[in-house]
């Protein structure tokens, strides 16, 4: 049976025991080594740890973003005009300039519209129905009550 | 260490100089080779920076470095039994080593105490449990509590086995109280010594 007082006389750290081990050679890790584990951790503090998940998350993120948008993009899910953003763009930027050139070109609305009202008083309705749609599609924004504040406009 | 990962670069220096000198001698005494030694240092550093996120401030700081430390010693003793085991030809098993191996082989104790002192010598030839459980109560003032909880047993084991080594340190040391260098010229002489009781 072990004898009582051993360990309990040992761990009060006043041994004979600890003394002598106490009194032993106490190495110390060489410079180098102390250099280099010093220089691990501010290089890895610059890598926070707590970035690291977050890093992660962001590349998963868009990893998922890309699959998707290739997966279900503009490829599957078709546009009722599937003509490119930009030619799109471009088109409409040439119809306006159409529109405008055509406004330019075309009679004032006053007296298009004078005219219309003589077609009109002639008794050559198909004519005068014709101008006011030429009319109509050049000067799409113009109201209606415009066209009946006019003298001679169409009933 | 909590202002350490709170990002705080200079904690870490002063837990360094706390605490690395006891780790370096715990680390040299166990595995007995200043090479391995450096390495496992090396790597217990390392592990503990790159857990850092990880650390809760639950117990000592010590147990926390020690039990990281414990574990790399684990891994050194796996290695290096497999290595050993490797450097044999097939057919031939190798032997584990003895729990109680160098011990009661008093040319083991002899040879080591020309070159160290013989507490460090009687130390050498403890099973690495029971060293472990000196060298922790010694450099770090663990108590058998914490020495458990560093190297995963319960507490009687943990009391067992400090137990054991004290009483085998004390042991060898009565045995080599004679002198090596005053009472004998040969090892030979030693062996008698120990063995006989007579020079």
């Amino acid at each position: 049976m072990d004898p009582p007082d051993d360990l309990e006389d040992y761990l009060r750290r006043d041994s004979a025991l600890s003394r002598q081990y106490g009194r032993e050679p106490a190495p110390m890790p060489p410079h180098a080594l102390d250099r280099r584990v010093l220089k691990f951790s501010r290089y890895s503090q610059g890598n926070a740890p707590y970035l690291a998940p977050l890093a992660l998350a962001a590349s998963v993120l868009l990893s998922v973003a890309l699959v998707l948008a290739i997966a279900f993009g503009p490829q599957s899910a078709k546009r009722a005009d599937d003509t490119p953003h930009l030619v799109r763009v471009a088109a409409r930027a040439d119809s306006d300039a159409h529109a405008s050139l055509t406004r330019k070109l075309a009679r004032a609305p006053s007296d298009w519209l004078a005219d219309i009202a003589a077609l009109r008083r002639a008794g050559r309705n198909d004519e005068a129905d014709a101008e006011l749609r030429r009319f109509h599609s050049t000067y799409p924004d113009y109201a209606a009550w415009e066209l009946r504040r006019r003298p001679g406009a169409p009933p | 260490m909590v202002r350490y990962r709170g990002g705080d670069a200079q904690a870490f220096a002063v837990l360094y100089a706390r605490h690395k000198g006891p780790l370096y001698r715990y680390l040299l005494r166990q595995v007995r080779d200043a090479g391995a030694a450096a390495d496992l240092f090396q790597d217990v550093w390392s592990r503990l920076i790159a857990t850092r996120g990880r650390y809760e401030a639950r117990a000592k700081f010590a147990t926390y470095l020690f039990h990281i430390a414990h574990n790399c010693t684990i891994d050194f003793f796996r290695r290096d039994l497999i290595a050993r085991r490797g450097a044999f030809p097939d057919g031939i098993d190798l032997q584990p080593e003895p729990e109680v191996p160098e011990y009661q082989r008093p040319d083991g104790i002899a040879e080591l105490a020309e070159q160290q002192s013989a507490l460090l010598a009687a130390l050498g030839t403890l099973p690495h449990e029971q060293r472990e459980a000196f060298l922790l109560h010694e450099e770090t003032g663990l108590t058998i509590e914490e020495i458990a909880r560093v190297t995963d047993v319960g507490v009687e084991t943990a009391k067992s086995r400090l137990r054991y080594a004290i009483r085998k340190l004390k042991k060898s040391l009565v045995s080599a109280r004679i002198p090596a260098a005053q009472a004998l010229r040969t090892r030979t002489d030693l062996k008698d010594t120990l063995v006989n009781g007579s020079a």
